[in-house]
């Protein structure tokens, strides 16, 4: 509006400082980055401390009060025991297998472009949608899992595996209507869709090893297999594992669509696999304990962050932008 | 030796394979099969295909009142049960159909999926459009341009990189709600508008092209906003490529944010709110058209994959260069 009524002559001479040119083509960057970024950063910091919630017409200040419900009761702690245990299973669990997927494909002669896109499918599919599928093929009576379980009943296999004996006598699992193994299935769906992600940046960081490496190692008598992959593989692909465990643990500490989809009513049997995010939604939209639910925001950012900084220290001789 | 060396990999591959696969072929198995095969865990994966009633069709067309009076005629002789039960059997024979039909015609009919998916695409791709308007000028000026607080700028992009989305969702809900906007289209894209990764990434790639390109284009009087739109845009498309689909991939299966800023009202469902919606209305005997919606909303994406999936692995590993 401004520009429109200022002479012309100033109005060409503005647009042609490069100052002033350089910071509008950043302007909308910038605002959006206060405006959805910076300041809702802030708010959630404030809003922890406060007893906020939409539509009440006043606000108080509640000191430490939300923190203190999160470390006293049980069901928070429930929480973060489950989100601890989710990430703690699905982050060595798929690093682990997206390296061991890698190095095998890698090591093959044929088929590899075949075995990494079925690994990758997982990565594109709707994760909300392929819970659900889940959710039917572990169905105690018509899923998938338990009628083949069911085939080994009576067989051979009965008698070397007991926790399938035990099945077939007392009847099989109800998988995620059983508090012993709702959180397990859970993780094991993350493992499932993750770790292909992982196989393909582990792919990549094989493919920058120099073969000469291997040469001279095996020259240095590391003749077996496991020897060359710790001599060389396992250093050589610190910064993708850096890397790749960073990304794992942050996206296992977002976990909510398999948790929201499989467990209605929130939480899963007993609490069982009551994961932090689902907690916020929880908290702050279903029932409007905004404070409780930014105080939860709080810890998840703190456990982030950690996370980062870890990750900064292990490569900061490394990363260089500029 | 070596060979038994390549069978034993092909092995382990194979089973990892099959564990990957199974979800998918059983998504589109039940999408296939009638709820009698379902329930019965026969049929293979296509199902026998035999023909089905369609109750709810049934249901819809009962022969009432008026019905049985203008048929009477049809019938000389008979009395109103007897028209009546002839009725119903025409009716019966004429809502057969095959359980695969069924299916895709349910998905469609039980529910607004066209909607949904339609909501869909609006969603991801004006959040792809807007990232890109808000980001191309700002990585130009960042990469191109000599200007008084261009650290400090590139600093607030390179710390918004650490801020996780999920750590400022409840402010902003807070926030659209005070405007009153929980439930709109703006809702669902607004707090995606800026990208800093796309920034990021831009200016990174923006910092590859020789200055001599931007100079050329000013020396022919080009603004910088025309620069930035017909120069540098053009040199940018593959990287753009790669952006698109790391960001589109994201938010069309985003299922966390949709959850938090529409409820209820169907007409902005996005896809997987969709599919959930299907699921929590589900009476039990709608396992093939749920199927049906879940393969509906997977395989746009899966298919685009398997089409060019080099651009996808790259795409959404984009963030592996960070």
């Amino acid at each position: 509006m401004v520009a429109v009524d200022m002479p012309p002559q100033t109005r060409r001479r503005a647009a042609r400082s490069p100052q002033t040119m350089a910071w509008l083509l950043s302007a909308p960057a910038l605002a959006l980055m206060l405006l959805i970024l910076l300041v809702p950063m802030l708010s959630a910091l404030v809003l922890s401390f406060t007893d906020y919630s939409l539509g009440a017409t006043e606000l108080n200040w509640v000191g430490l009060d939300n923190y203190e419900k999160l470390f006293t009761r049980s069901s928070y702690e429930k929480m973060l025991w489950a989100t601890l245990t989710y990430v703690l299973v699905v982050v060595p669990m798929s690093v682990g297998l997206g390296l061991g997927a890698a190095l095998l494909i890698n090591s093959l002669g044929r088929g590899r472009e075949i075995y990494k896109t079925i690994y990758f499918l997982p990565v594109m599919a709707t994760l909300l949608a392929m819970a659900i599928v889940w959710e039917l093929m572990l169905h105690p009576t018509i899923g998938m899992v338990n009628r083949t379980l069911e085939m080994g009943c009576g067989t051979w296999i009965e008698s070397l595996w007991p926790w399938l004996a035990d099945g077939c006598a007392n009847g099989m699992p109800i998988w995620l209507g059983d508090k012993d193994y709702a959180l397990w299935v859970v993780c094991f769906i993350g493992i499932w869709q993750g770790f292909g992600f992982n196989m393909v940046l582990y792919l990549a960081g094989l493919t920058g090893i120099p073969r000469d490496l291997y040469n001279a190692a095996e020259m240095d008598g590391a003749r077996s297999a496991w020897e060359r992959f710790r001599l060389v593989t396992w250093p050589a692909l610190g910064p993708t594992t850096v890397f790749v465990v960073t990304i794992t643990c942050i996206r296992a500490f977002q976990v909510f669509d398999t948790v929201e989809a499989l467990f209605p009513r929130g939480g899963g049997p007993s609490k069982s696999a009551y994961m932090m995010m689902f907690a916020i939604y929880e908290k702050g939209i279903k029932q409007n304990l905004i404070g409780v639910g930014a105080a939860i925001t709080m810890l998840f950012l703190l456990f982030v962050m950690i996370i980062t900084v870890i990750q900064r220290r292990l490569t900061e001789r490394k990363v260089h932008y500029s | 030796m070596t060979r038994f060396n390549e069978l034993l990999k092909h092995a382990v591959l194979l089973f990892g394979a099959l564990i990957v696969i199974v979800p998918f072929y059983q998504m589109v198995s039940y999408s296939l099969k009638s709820p009698a095969e379902i329930e019965r865990g026969i049929g293979g994966f296509a199902g026998s295909q035999a023909l089905m009633t369609d109750e709810q069709c049934v249901g819809r067309n009962t022969p009432d009142r008026s019905d049985v009076e203008t048929a009477r005629t049809r019938f000389p002789g008979q009395d109103d049960s007897h028209v009546l039960g002839q009725l119903l059997e025409e009716v019966r024979a004429e809502c057969q159909v095959r359980p695969a039909v069924f299916n895709y015609t349910s998905a469609f009919s039980e529910a607004p999926l066209l909607c949904y998916l339609l909501n869909g695409v609006i969603v991801t791709l004006s959040i792809f459009v807007i990232q890109v308007v808000v980001a191309l000028p700002a990585a130009y000026a960042l990469s191109k341009l000599r200007f008084w607080g261009r650290e400090a700028v590139f600093g607030m992009v390179l710390f918004c990189l650490l801020i996780p989305v999920h750590a400022i969702a409840l402010p902003i809900y807070v926030g659209l709600a005070k405007l009153g906007l929980i439930n709109t289209y703006a809702a669902l894209v607004v707090p995606w508008t800026i990208s800093v990764f796309g920034i990021f990434l831009m200016r990174q790639f923006f910092m590859t092209v020789p200055d001599d390109l931007v100079d050329a284009a000013r020396m022919d009087g080009m603004g910088e906003l025309a620069i930035v739109w017909r120069v540098m845009l053009p040199t940018a498309v593959p990287a753009l490529m790669a952006f698109a689909i790391f960001s589109v991939v994201a938010h069309w299966n985003d299922y966390f944010w949709p959850r938090m800023v529409v409820t209820g009202d169907r007409s902005l469902f996005t896809p997987p709110l969709g599919l959930r919606e299907f699921k929590a209305d589900i009476d039990g005997s709608l396992y093939g058209p749920m199927m049906a919606t879940a393969t509906v909303i997977v395989t746009p994406l899966i298919a685009a994959f398997l089409l060019a999936q080099r651009k996808f692995i790259e795409g959404i590993t984009l963030s592996g260069m960070k």
